[in-house]
Formats: C-alpha cells, structure tokens, sequence
C-alpha cells in the first residue's frame, strides 16, 4: 500500500504540483478547491437555512436550482482533492483527520441527494409547513459541511504538510 | 504616495467624518426626516467599511516610522491599542446601521430600537475614535509638543520616556489582543476554520442572488432573497472578526503585502456593493418571473467577481507577496 501511495506521490504531476514554485500549481489547486468548498457548503447552507424557517411563505421549490451550482463546486473538488491528495499521498492517507473529512463530506453529499428526493421531490412542498424529517436532513447537512470545512481546515495542523514550500 | 501617506489620507473618514455622520443624523432626528435617517445610515455604513484599510494602513505606517529619531514605540502601540477598540465599535455601529437599511427596505420603518441603538453606538464610537485619535496626533507632531518642558506630547501619554536618540528598530509590541492570538495554540486554527464557515455562509448567498438575477433561478420575488441578507452580513462579520485577529497577531506578514492590499480593497467595494441589494428599489420590486434589471445584473455579476477575488487574495496570501 506505502508502495502505491509513493508512487502517487512522486509521479512527475504530484511532484510538480507540490514542488513547483508557480502559482498555478499547489495554490491554484488550493484556492479552487477552496472555491469549491464554499459552493458546496454555501449552497447547501442557504438550502438549510430556508428549510429551517429563514424564507417564510415563499416557495422553497425554486431552490433546487441550486443544485447544479453544488455539483460544480462537487466536481471541482473532487479533482483538485484528488490532486491535492496525490501530492502528499503517504501523508494523507495515514491521516485519521483526513478521513474524517471525507466521511462528513460523503454524509454531506447523501444528505443533499436524500433532500432532494425526499424534500424537493415532494409534492407537498410548499403547501404546508415544512415538514419535521426536511429539518432533520437540514440540520444534518448543516453539521456534516461544518465538520468537513473544520477537519479539512485543521489538515494544516494535524501532522506534516507539504506543497508550495510550506513545511510544518 | 505610500500607506503611511494613505493612513494620513483615510484616518479622516472614522474621525472627522463620524462627527459629521454623527452631526446628520442628528439633524435626520430632530427634523425626523426619513431620507436623511437612511442617509445617516448609509454614510455610518461606508465609514465602517473605509476604517477597515484605515486601520491596516496605521500598521504599514508604523513600519515606516519605526526607528526614526523622536518616534516612540510605545506611543504607537497606545494609538493602536485604542484603535483596536476603536474599530471593534465602529464596525458594531457599520453593523447596525446596516440592519436599519435592512429592515426599512421591508417594513418601510426602522424598528424601535435600531435609531436610539445607532445614535448611542455612533456617539460612544466617536468618543473613543477621538480617543485613538488624539493619540495618534502625539505619536509624531513636533508643533504640538510644548517646548519648556523639553519631553514631547507622547512623553507625557505613555509611561515610557521618549529617547531623543532613534529607539532601536524592534518590532512594535502585538500588545494584549495580538499576544493572545499567537500565545494560545487554538486561536489560529480556531479563527482560520471560522473564516471559511464565514465565507461560505456569504458565497452561498451571493450565488443565490446572482443566479437569480441572471435569470437561472426565475421563480423567486427578491424580496425573499433580500431576507436572507443579514446571514451574508453575518458571514461578513465573522470573517472581519478573525481577520481582525489574523491581523492584530500578525500584521507585519500582511500589512506590505499587495495580495493582503487589493484583497481588503475588494472588501470595501463588495460591501458598498451589498448596499445595492439591501436598499435600491430596482431590486427590491423584482417579483417572482420578471427579468432582473441590467443594472442588477451588472451589480450582481460584479458581487460574484469581487467576492471570488476576495477568496483568491486570501488563498494567495502564503504564495504571492510572502505571507508566511
């Protein structure tokens, strides 16, 4: 496994996303991942918030456009998590922080499906009072993007960090 | 031109201009004209919003200073200290006068309490900017000093004696607020992950505003968005607090930093850019289905652009212009 996370990480792409000295390489894979990471969790958290009674007597239906806006920052960070994994492969992968973060975001990501099709789908929405289970999954999807902003962002703390010669 | 030139040139706006602001408003209460209340809000608003590189610039401007003959450290570190508290309140005071555009946009009144809670935050901010202020005017002002007593204006402020001779090129002290940030182990990782949740909650609603203002979500009156406005402000506030703190710990890694620099001035165009969303009628009369306006959409397009630039200077910080 250590053989196969070496070799991920000193391919010549990982190498030249965590050793070159230009811009485009580890920080523009970081501000995209962190522009990703706020229309994932932006998004969702307007979603939330108007399902936990921010929006009364307006019609939440409309909201589901929103969605394509999440998937794109989805997509967006899973390349540049990707990447950004690639380049400090043995390190990652040994981080108990790490998996963390993935586990709230693929909980964040089957909230969001399940509210979708439970919530947006529904053909009672907007004509009653949002139901106690669309609250749930709202709450729910306010702590599992919460807890992967906070556990990706304490990936800079817990353990050694390489790329764009940081070195901790 | 040079920041400290710019500290000289802003440093007005939180001064002499909340007198005036405090001195219209008055005049908005006597006469109890509407349109000069919200006036008064507004410019309370815009004077928040400018104190902001005010207050960075005074740390480019001690920099400059630093080391100079009759220059004393400690009498910068009282001005800035004060200007902390300075600027705690006068973005409090920004905050408040924002809710009150807010809420006059949809309920056309202003609250029982937000105008008397304006008037007593501009007033107990003005006191205390005068405060900052005045000790700001001894750190180097060799006309005001009295010549009988030999010892300069600052001598006599501070506890410490001025040396006539250069004080030797130490760092200025972080003091109270700023040693706390970088003592405490948590407080950094604590505020960085706080500035994400911060900035999320704010892209989240910006994008939902543009989309709607370009036309992909059309079923929606932007008086609904408008009520989700003061979670932006809220992410807004979070983040100006934990840059505050990434700011009073460690200035000098930002204060000469162009990235830092163009950042905090797309702050102050994207927060004159929210007041167009809070109060303009153009925006507020968009009902569930009409196209949005041109100028809505220009300023929406702008917001989205100014506030994606925003996260690119802050992600660029380490790498462009040295940060850490």
């Amino acid at each position: 496994m250590i053989g196969l996370l070496n070799t991920i990480e000193h391919n010549q792409f990982s190498q030249w996303v965590t050793n070159s000295p230009s811009v485009w390489a580890f920080p523009m894979f970081l501000f995209l991942h962190t522009l990703g990471m706020s229309f994932v969790a932006g998004g969702s958290a307007v979603i939330d918030l108007i399902l936990l009674g921010m929006w009364p007597k307006q019609p939440i239906k409309p909201l589901e456009r929103l969605y394509p806006a999440i998937w794109l920052g989805f997509v967006i960070n899973a390349i540049t998590g990707t990447v950004l994994f690639c380049a400090d492969a043995t390190t990652k992968a040994g981080s108990l922080d790490f998996y963390i973060k993935m586990l709230f975001v693929f909980a964040g990501v089957y909230v969001l499906q399940v509210m979708r099709k439970k919530v947006f789908a529904d053909p009672q929405l907007d004509h009653g009072p949002v139901s106690r289970d669309a609250k749930l999954l709202a709450w729910a999807s306010l702590i599992c993007w919460f807890g992967a902003i906070t556990a990706g962002r304490l990936l800079a703390y817990v353990g050694p960090v390489k790329g764009g010669g940081l070195n901790n | 031109m040079n920041l400290a030139h710019i500290h000289l040139l802003v440093n007005h706006f939180p001064t002499v201009g909340t007198v005036l602001a405090l001195g219209l408003f008055l005049v908005a209460l006597v006469s109890d004209s509407v349109d000069l209340k919200r006036a008064s809000l507004v410019v309370f608003f815009i004077i928040s919003l400018i104190t902001i590189p005010t207050y960075m610039s005074g740390n480019a401007a001690e920099e400059m200073l630093r080391g100079r003959a009759g220059v004393s450290l400690p009498a910068i570190a009282a001005h800035r200290n004060a200007a902390q508290l300075a600027i705690a309140l006068m973005e409090i005071t920004g905050m408040v006068a924002w809710l009150g555009l807010w809420r006059f946009r949809r309920q056309s009144n202003f609250g029982r309490a937000t105008l008397p809670a304006v008037l007593l935050l501009s007033v107990v901010t003005l006191g205390i900017v005068g405060y900052a202020a005045n000790l700001g005017g001894s750190i180097r002002h060799p006309e005001i000093d009295d010549p009988g007593t030999k010892t300069s204006a600052a001598a006599k402020d501070t506890p410490a004696a001025v040396p006539e001779k250069p004080s030797a090129a130490k760092e200025l002290d972080p003091g109270g607020l700023g040693n706390y940030v970088t003592d405490e182990k948590w407080v950094w990782p604590t505020c960085e992950t706080l500035h994400f949740v911060g900035l999320s909650l704010l892209m989240g609603v910006v994008l939902l505003i543009d989309l709607r203002m370009l036309g992909v979500i059309k079923n929606v009156s932007f008086a609904a968005l408008h009520r989700l406005l003061p979670w932006a402000i809220l992410g807004f506030a979070v983040n100006l607090l934990t840059g505050m703190l990434f700011f009073a710990g460690r200035s000098s890694q930002y204060t000469t930093n162009y990235v830092f620099q163009w950042k905090i001035a797309f702050v102050v165009l994207a927060g004159v850019n929210a007041l167009y969303f809070t109060m303009f009628d153009e925006t507020w009369t968009l009902q569930a289905g009409d196209d949005a306006p041109v100028m809505a959409k220009v300023m929406a397009s702008s917001a989205i652009f100014l506030w994606i630039a925003i996260l690119f200077c802050g992600s660029m910080l380490p790498f462009l212009g040295q940060s850490f």
